[in-house]
């Protein structure tokens, strides 16, 4: 049996787990195993050859499984931060209620999210990607507290949404294709078919949405402190990656498409700024971090953008993005697992906790040496001057955000068990992760090991982190507080919007109420009173009519006779 | 007789002898179930025997003069196999329901013997290989369903049933009116060999398919037609759910495809200007019922106009041409049945056991009724064509086949239909998990202890099917796989 079989498996496990929660015997200890669920992807991504494909033509519409370069940074990454996360969630949801559900969502989800990072056909793609969107929101509304609710009624929306144009998208260019759904078949029809434009701004807004592209990105700040902490996890660290893994897979890159590179570069970096700075407003913890992730996620999503806007393929994009997601992955995985461990500890051991989330965050804002910085070089060196620039400006807003969470994260002096918590423990392990894996991975990019110790590029990691330093002690310094933002930004103006459309509506879920009245209502706009009124007179007119029926009869008739 | 005649004279007897017995013995309500169940299982064996004739180019015949000079013709090509079988195991299904549903109500019968009469004009209609074979079960189907439509016999129900008397007849009469006029210029019209239309001017080959396509119409409920499928609603649920998937608004769909390509054939729909028009009516209707389904408040009404829109899926696969357009819409004969099956069967078991039936009583039920409302799950997120549920093959074959007859608006009347879908699915869906359960609803324990198992499985058997209709697709047998096989015989004819 070759190693081509980890393939299937990585999808697989997780999918019969699932199944298997059906029965009450598996669903008591559905949650340990769900443990084991990411072994086969994480075995994959070291172990499974690459670019050979693994073809199951009895699946859907004929399944194939290919693991490229990019790909299985991508699922290393990411099935490390679930196996990771899932020995958390052990710890967090044990004997609590709904952790039978708990696991057979967080199996399903775990499957799409190895599914989209394997697929090399647009509909196994598009399957997975499906299933990772749509099984996240039972996570995020897992404690059906108001506020979680209402964090799902927004991503599911959104979701959904991305869902639509995603699937226009996809069929777009497999109709241009030929009816073909080789993912490699499509990003050529892109380039050629006439409908380019269309199909880019599906593709960008589908996976934009996932990957929180400004201003798609309205539903991570509200999301992931809403969701359970593991959950948050992983949807930070992992889920998101599904739609720069897309953009990555299905944008034809490199061929001087200078407007949608354009576009994507400019909202890539006002993300990376503007969610930066904008999280300094925020006062919990999460919401600080999914605001970093926005911002992560800008930059790789303006490097995205270069290389689509490049006219010839850059050399070693594909690889640095991934490095960087990797990093981010576990980084940013180990940051808010470590929001729900410091709740656990107090006294010594939460002043090692934060030290370690201290590290953990310095590595995502580029200290020389660290993963971070690495990762930060992976990405840059694709690039030109300005746009490396930038990225290396980043590192300030990012070093001032992840300040303000540190900040935030109060260790307490007393109340828990002296002892190290477990939970400590897997944080810093995935924190060591983080800071070290981009190290073996690195010469993946083309980039030499050395290249890390060059004194400019050194020199470049230091002065924001510096800057930033100076700043926040300046600001300390005034004792002023940042203005507290509503979470979710924009969304507040959305929401606001809504209300005024649809004043007596509750949430975005109930927003087609006054179409399914009959009688008029009250506070409702006059217009959408009346566009009922006469969808409603329409239908009375063809219940009524037997009328149009007995035309029927009359045209048979007439017609017979004529012969 | 030789199988090869025998095989489509068993397939229409496996219905019609339970039918008799059901008149026959009134009151020996176990006799009469289990007549019910084993005719069911034995034509599923039956079809199973067909299904591997028909692949390997087995050509089932069986012709008799049922009038002189008219041809009775029963013909079980690839494309009748696929209802028959759709309609075979569905009625496996819908018999056990119906057993449970109708436990101790009166006219059992009666119901019993209705019920299995559709059934055979459902087989027949399938089976069915010249027009006047097809018009024969067609009018068999309308009158068989009448007194099932009003079983109830409640004023309601009554009034269902004269609306739906008036307007399927009226198609009948315009059907009947084509296919006299057809025939009158071409001779007797055989499925096999298509019409021979060069009798006639291009007004006169465009009107009688009009009226053709208006009769059927009528069953399949193309918008202005349709009207009479939500007023049927007052029917018992086991004739909702067999109605909405297997027999009526299929039949008049099935009957459309039979007109597009073996009566007329695509490339003369196409050359009379006709091969866009109804397409985009087609189009309108899966809109338009979309929207309707929006608005209503009461689970079957909205249930009932996601019908309407899901059976013109049917309507606008096959009168697109292109094979892809075609597997889609023949896939969707087969997908829809069973999505909408499920449904159907959640719904009355919510009426049944819990005495919901508005969409506001739904809340906090899916806590209470866990087995029903996974099933009704996995088939709306079906319908929605959230993948891999089978919506999502039906959809994306409709889509690319749209693609390819150069109607990339086809693309997004789809996405548009998916997010109604969504619109008017996932806020019920939402209401059943996650609300709290309001005080009228039975409580966990009362439900728990009377589960009628034999009402609540049949639901499950089916989602499953959807399930796995779209997770193995790829499969040979499965329902993609065998329109596949109908779309390669139809091209290469």
């Amino acid at each position: 049996m070759s190693a081509l079989w980890l393939l299937p498996l990585a999808i697989g496990l997780p999918l019969v787990l699932a199944a298997l929660s059906a029965l009450p015997v598996v669903r008591a200890r559905s949650l340990t195993l769900a443990i084991f669920a990411p072994l086969p992807a994480l075995a994959a991504a070291l172990f499974a050859p690459r670019g050979e494909a693994m073809v199951l033509p009895d699946l859907v519409l004929g399944v194939t499984l290919t693991l490229s370069d990019a790909g299985a940074l991508f699922l290393g990454g990411a099935s490390l931060l679930w196996l990771i996360a899932g020995l958390y969630s052990r710890l967090h949801m044990k004997g609590k209620d709904g952790a039978g559900n708990f696991a057979l969502f967080w199996n399903l989800c775990l499957a799409g999210n190895m599914g989209v990072f394997l697929a090399s056909d647009a509909v196994t793609f598009y399957v997975a990607f499906a299933l990772v969107s749509l099984m996240a929101f039972p996570l995020v509304i897992h404690d059906r507290s108001e506020k979680a609710l209402h964090a799902g009624v927004v991503y599911i929306v959104l979701a959904v949404l991305g869902e639509a144009a995603l699937l226009g998208g996809l069929l777009l260019a497999s109709g241009a294709a030929g009816g073909s759904t080789e993912m490699a078949a499509l990003t050529d029809a892109i380039w050629l078919s006439s409908d380019r434009p269309l199909i880019l701004a599906l593709l960008i807004i589908g996976f934009g949405i996932k990957a929180g592209v400004v201003p798609l990105h309205i539903w991570l700040p509200v999301a992931h402190p809403a969701a359970p902490v593991p959950a948050s996890a992983v949807l930070s660290g992992a889920i998101v990656k599904a739609g720069i893994f897309g953009l990555l897979a299905f944008l034809p890159l490199g061929s001087g498409l200078a407007v949608s590179g354009g576009v994507l570069v400019v909202l890539g970096f006002t993300g990376a700024f503007g969610a930066a700075v904008y999280g300094l407003t925020q006062r919990d913890p999460k919401a600080v971090l999914a605001y970093s992730t926005v911002s992560q996620m800008g930059l790789v999503l303006a490097a995205i953008g270069t290389g689509l806007a490049a006219s010839l393929p850059l050399e070693g994009l594909a690889v640095g993005v991934a490095i960087y997601a990797l990093h981010h992955a576990l980084a940013k995985g180990a940051l808010f697992l470590g929001v729900g461990a410091m709740n656990t500890v107090s006294g010594g051991a939460a002043r090692r906790l934060l030290i370690a989330l201290g590290l953990i965050a310095l590595s995502v804002a580029g200290l020389p040496l660290t993963g971070g910085a690495l990762a930060k070089l992976a990405l840059k060196a694709p690039m030109g001057a300005l746009h490396e620039g930038l990225i290396t400006a980043s590192a300030l807003t990012t070093a001032l955000l992840l300040t303000h969470f540190l900040h935030l994260m109060q260790p307490r002096e007393e109340g828990h068990e002296p002892s190290p918590s477990l939970r400590s423990i897997l944080v810093m392990m995935l924190g060591l992760a983080a800071i070290t894996l981009p190290w073996l991975v690195f010469s993946q990019s083309g980039l030499a090991t050395g290249y890390a110790w060059q004194a400019g590029n050194l020199m470049n990691a230091v002065w924001p982190l510096a800057l930033a330093g100076l700043v926040a002690l300046a600001w300390r310094r005034t004792g002023l507080s940042a203005p507290a933002g509503p979470q979710g930004d924009l969304l507040a103006i959305v929401e606001a919007f809504g209300r005024l459309a649809n004043p007596a509506g509750r949430s975005i879920g109930r927003l087609f109420t006054p179409l399914r009245r009959h009688s008029p209502r009250p506070g409702a706009p006059v217009w959408r009173n009346r566009v009922g009124a006469l969808i409603d007179k329409t239908e009375a007119a063809l219940h009524r009519a037997p009328a149009l029926t007995l035309l029927l009869i009359a045209l048979a008739c007439a017609v017979v006779l004529l012969v | 007789m030789s199988t090869t005649t025998l095989i489509p004279v068993l397939l229409l007897l496996a219905p019609f002898l339970p039918a008799l017995l059901s008149a026959a013995l009134p009151g020996r309500a176990r006799v009469r179930n289990t007549i019910n169940i084993s005719f069911a299982v034995l034509k599923l064996a039956i079809v199973a025997f067909a299904l591997a004739g028909v692949e390997a180019g087995v050509e089932y015949e069986w012709r008799i003069f049922f009038v002189p000079g008219l041809e009775l013709i029963l013909r079980l090509d690839a494309l009748a196999l696929l209802f028959v079988t759709l309609s075979a195991v569905l009625w496996l299904a819908t018999t056990l329901y119906a057993i449970a549903y109708l436990k101790g109500t009166p006219h059992q019968a009666r119901f019993f013997f209705f019920f299995n009469l559709c059934v055979v004009a459902a087989t027949g209609i399938a089976m069915s290989g010249s027009l006047i074979s097809f018009f024969l079960f067609y009018e068999l189907l309308t009158l068989a369903t009448w007194p099932l439509v009003v079983h109830t016999a409640s004023a309601k129900a009554m009034k269902a049933g004269r609306t739906y008397l008036a307007y399927t007849l009226a198609g009948s009469a315009a059907l009947l009116g084509g296919i006299i006029w057809l025939e009158s210029g071409s001779g007797p019209v055989e499925f096999a060999n298509g019409a021979v239309l060069t009798g006639f001017g291009t007004l006169s080959q465009s009107l009688i398919f009009i009226l053709l396509i208006g009769g059927l119409g009528t069953k399949a409920a193309l918008i202005p037609l349709h009207a009479w499928l939500p007023a049927a609603m007052a029917a018992p649920a086991p004739v909702s759910a067999m109605l909405h998937a297997v027999a009526v608004v299929k039949a008049g769909a099935f009957g459309i495809v039979r007109v597009i390509y073996d009566v007329y054939g695509i490339e003369t729909v196409a050359a009379l200007g006709l091969g866009m028009p109804l397409p985009v009516l087609a189009s309108a209707t899966i809109l338009y019922g979309s929207l309707q389904a929006l608005r209503q408040s009461d689970l079957k009404k909205r249930l009932a106009y996601s019908t309407v829109s899901q059976v013109s899926y049917i309507i606008l696969g096959a009168s697109l041409a292109g094979p892809f357009a075609v597997i889609g819409g023949l896939v969707h004969l087969v997908h829809q049945g069973l999505m909408k099956i499920t449904l159907f069967f959640a719904a009355g078991v919510l009426a049944e056991r819990a005495g919901v039936s508005a969409i506001d009583q739904m809340d906090g039920i899916g806590r209470r009724m866990p087995v029903t409302l996974a099933a009704f799950t996995i088939a709306a997120l079906g319908m929605i064509g959230v993948p891999p549920v089978a919506g999502f093959i039906s959809k994306w074959h409709l889509a690319i086949g749209g693609y390819q007859s150069g109607a990339n608006w086809v693309i997004a009347v789809l996405i548009a239909s998916s997010l109604l879908n969504a619109a008017y699915f996932l806020p019920l869906l939402y209401r059943a998990w996650l609300k709290p359960a309001c005080d009228a609803l039975p409580d966990r324990e009362a439900l728990a202890a009377n589960r009628t198992w034999l009402l609540i499985l049949p639901g499950a058997f089916t989602a499953a099917a959807a399930l796995g209709a779209g997770l193995f697709a790829g499969l040979d047998m499965s329902p993609l796989g065998w329109a596949t096989l109908i779309a390669e015989r139809i091209t290469t004819r």
